[in-house]
């Protein structure tokens, strides 16, 4: 039976009103940092300080860290090429993301995987592939394991609109519905796959709906909403602990710039981009915090000033770090 | 204690001392679970081991490796199995893209040992989609291995060494093996080491390279031609990835002539590659250029019982091609 997620009754637990202060401003320090830590990438790439591309999830980042902002160290996280930042919120530290970025020895994967390709073991983000829905299978497959184990832990993965139309999104989803699996499938419908409208992409309305054919959970938020984000997040991840089952999360959402550094994006009208600027999460939700008296312009201006600092340090170590030699090109084929 | 058992006995038996000895292992897959495999490769697991480690997936290749890829990173020995070579296409992301590359993409944060068994080959009546070998699809992806057991003893040694490996392995059954081939089997766990080719008959003045359901074929002609004095060496491969260079050339120094017999097409076949390892290895020891006895480069393999026949590699033109390298 497909089940969509009744948002009026999950609001009683979760509702923003219930929220810390020091949770509030929490994830807004997040969603501060992503962003900036994202535009600096993009800086740094078109200054020529790194090789490769950068695939930027700016606009999207209430979906981001609405959904993996709670995660504990155990839980798991299978980002995609556009999740960079999903190792920032899982508190990778800042030093080996941008490390990373320049593909230095002091990158987790030692400069094997491209900048955006991001994963951290010991905080079990999986790296990701290029391949687009992969990561949902083997994330799906950590569930299954973890589940088989009686650990309580989950798994967030993350994915746009267009690898919901690939038959491996449906695999993993039916099959962590046969087996009620701690999985939450987080869909950032930035309607755009590349330059593809999502029109062209498939014929529903809500992509929360293809949860209802594989019988498993699925909910439709403002992911410009940080709020509506979490709240949605939350509940699903308490089920997902508590044995009730996979979810997916769409989180309706914009890609501020193109699919990647190289891509101008002219396939898009300026006015639709000009309109999804103007609603970003993070005004919103400065707007929201102002207004309940737990953000003032001083602070805001204290908090962009700290992850500037942290910024400028972690680009430092990252310009320090040593290229890995040449020939450790041969090492970690086999075990 | 050794007796003799067939060879999807033993690959049977490997399966259940494993799971007995090693409570990570499970296996996954289509219709292995209630109905023992299509092939009965895995009957009595699912009795003695229950649904949660003997698992009947949905009829879905990609999710059956993707999920055993992320058990395997959690601390499971995942063994899933593909009911047929032929059907593997939707689980080649997976496999070579997710399996074989997960280690060197994380600088070894994280590792896949994953043991993917997979039935293969013709000469059954199986049909242009139950008869395909494509061994080397995955042996050109550095990374994962690609093992080719010929005997009930490797079968067994080879599968238990397979499992225990920390790199993800697709070990190929040929399907003409299961009950044809039969062999001393020891009763206990035992391993095989899995790089390194066997030399099933010493010999010294040609060297046959040939793996799988070919081997014994190989193995006959070989006898019959030590009946007309020509003494042949014959190395049973084991391994297509990596490929034990070490023992292939220095058979082929030894002797001087080289046949290469597989029952795949020949084009870009593991052939291929062989003709190239001894070009670069042993040319200077050479007689003969190397030979090569294979498919014929069409569909793999046509139904119809004179269509198959022509197709596959069998003893008679193994024969030949002794014949015509020993003449040259």
């Amino acid at each position: 039976m497909a089940t969509k997620v009744n948002r009026a009754t999950a609001v009683g637990e979760t509702s923003a009103s219930r929220l810390s202060p020091e949770l509030l401003l929490g994830l807004y320090r997040m969603m501060v940092k992503c962003r900036m830590c994202d535009e600096k990438a993009r800086i740094l790439f078109r200054q020529g300080k790194y090789a490769g591309n950068f695939y930027s999830n700016v606009g999207q980042e209430a979906g981001e860290v609405g959904a993996a902002y709670s995660l504990r160290d155990d839980d798991w996280v299978a980002p995609s090429h556009r999740d960079w930042t999903s190792n920032i919120i899982k508190r990778a530290p800042l030093k080996y993301c941008f490390a990373q970025l320049y593909g230095k020895a002091d990158s987790p994967d030692r400069g094997k995987s491209t900048p955006a390709h991001m994963g951290y073991p010991e905080l079990h983000v999986i790296t990701p592939a290029s391949t687009i829905a992969a990561q949902l299978m083997i994330g799906t497959g950590v569930a299954w394991g973890l589940r088989r184990q009686g650990k309580d832990s989950v798994v967030v993965s993350f994915c746009g609109d267009g690898a919901t139309s690939i038959g491996w999104f449906h695999e993993a989803l039916n099959f962590a519905g046969v087996h009620q699996l701690p999985m939450i499938y987080v869909v950032q419908n930035n309607l755009w796959a590349e330059s593809v409208p999502l029109r062209l992409q498939t014929a529903l309305k809500n992509l929360s709906d293809r949860a209802k054919g594989h019988g498993i959970a699925g909910v439709s938020v403002d992911g410009n909403d940080i709020l509506d984000v979490y709240e949605a997040a939350t509940a699903a991840i308490a089920r997902a602990r508590n044995g009730e089952g996979p979810t997916v999360l769409e989180c309706k959402t914009y890609r501020w710039y193109g699919h990647s550094e190289i891509d101008p994006a002219k396939y898009r009208m300026k006015e639709e981009v000009e309109e999804w600027k103007r609603k970003d999460p993070i005004p919103r939700f400065e707007k929201y915090l102002a207004e309940h008296k737990l953000l003032d312009d001083e602070q805001k201006k204290q908090v962009r000033d700290e992850i500037t600092r942290e910024i400028d340090e972690a680009v430092e170590f990252a310009e320090k770090s040593p290229y890995p030699a040449p020939e450790e090109a041969l090492e970690h084929v086999w075990a | 204690m050794a007796r003799t058992i067939t060879f999807i006995d033993a690959i049977n038996e490997a399966l259940h001392q494993e799971m007995e000895r090693d409570d990570r292992v499970c296996i996954l897959g289509e219709d292995l679970g209630m109905g023992g495999g299509v092939f009965k490769a895995t009957a009595g697991l699912y009795q003695k081991f229950g649904e949660e480690r003997v698992l009947d997936s949905p009829l879905a290749e990609g999710i059956i490796i993707g999920a055993a890829i992320g058990a395997s990173l959690v601390g499971f020995r995942p063994v899933p199995e593909i009911q047929f070579a032929d059907f593997i296409g939707d689980a080649v992301d997976p496999i070579l893209q997710q399996a074989a590359k997960l280690r060197y993409r994380s600088a070894g944060g994280f590792t896949c040992p994953i043991t993917i068994r997979v039935c293969w080959g013709g000469g059954t009546g199986g049909g242009l989609y139950h008869s395909q070998e494509n061994t080397v699809w995955f042996a050109h992806e550095p990374g994962i291995r690609v093992l080719v057991p010929s005997t009930p003893y490797d079968a067994k040694g080879m599968l238990i060494a397979a499992i225990r490996d920390e790199n993800p392995v697709l070990f190929f059954e040929h399907k003409k093996l299961y009950r044809t081939a039969k062999g001393e089997v020891p009763e206990d766990l035992y391993t095989v080491p899995l790089d390194k080719a066997s030399v099933r008959r010493p010999g010294r003045d040609m060297t046959v390279l040939t793996y799988g359901y070919m081997t014994s074929l190989v193995m006959n002609a070989a006898e019959e031609m030590s009946k007309r004095g020509v003494e042949a060496e014959v190395v049973d491969l084991r391994s297509l990835a990596p490929l034990d260079r070490e023992t292939i050339v220095e058979s082929a120094r030894k002797t001087s002539r080289c046949l290469i017999v597989h029952e795949d097409t020949k084009t870009l076949g593991i052939g291929a590659e062989l003709v190239a390892i001894l070009n670069e290895e042993a040319f200077d020891y050479l007689d003969a250029p190397v030979m090569r006895l294979t498919g014929p480069d069409i569909p793999p393999v046509p139904f119809s019982p004179p269509l198959e026949k022509f197709f596959m590699v069998d003893e008679q033109k193994i024969l030949a091609g002794m014949e015509k390298l020993a003449a040259y």
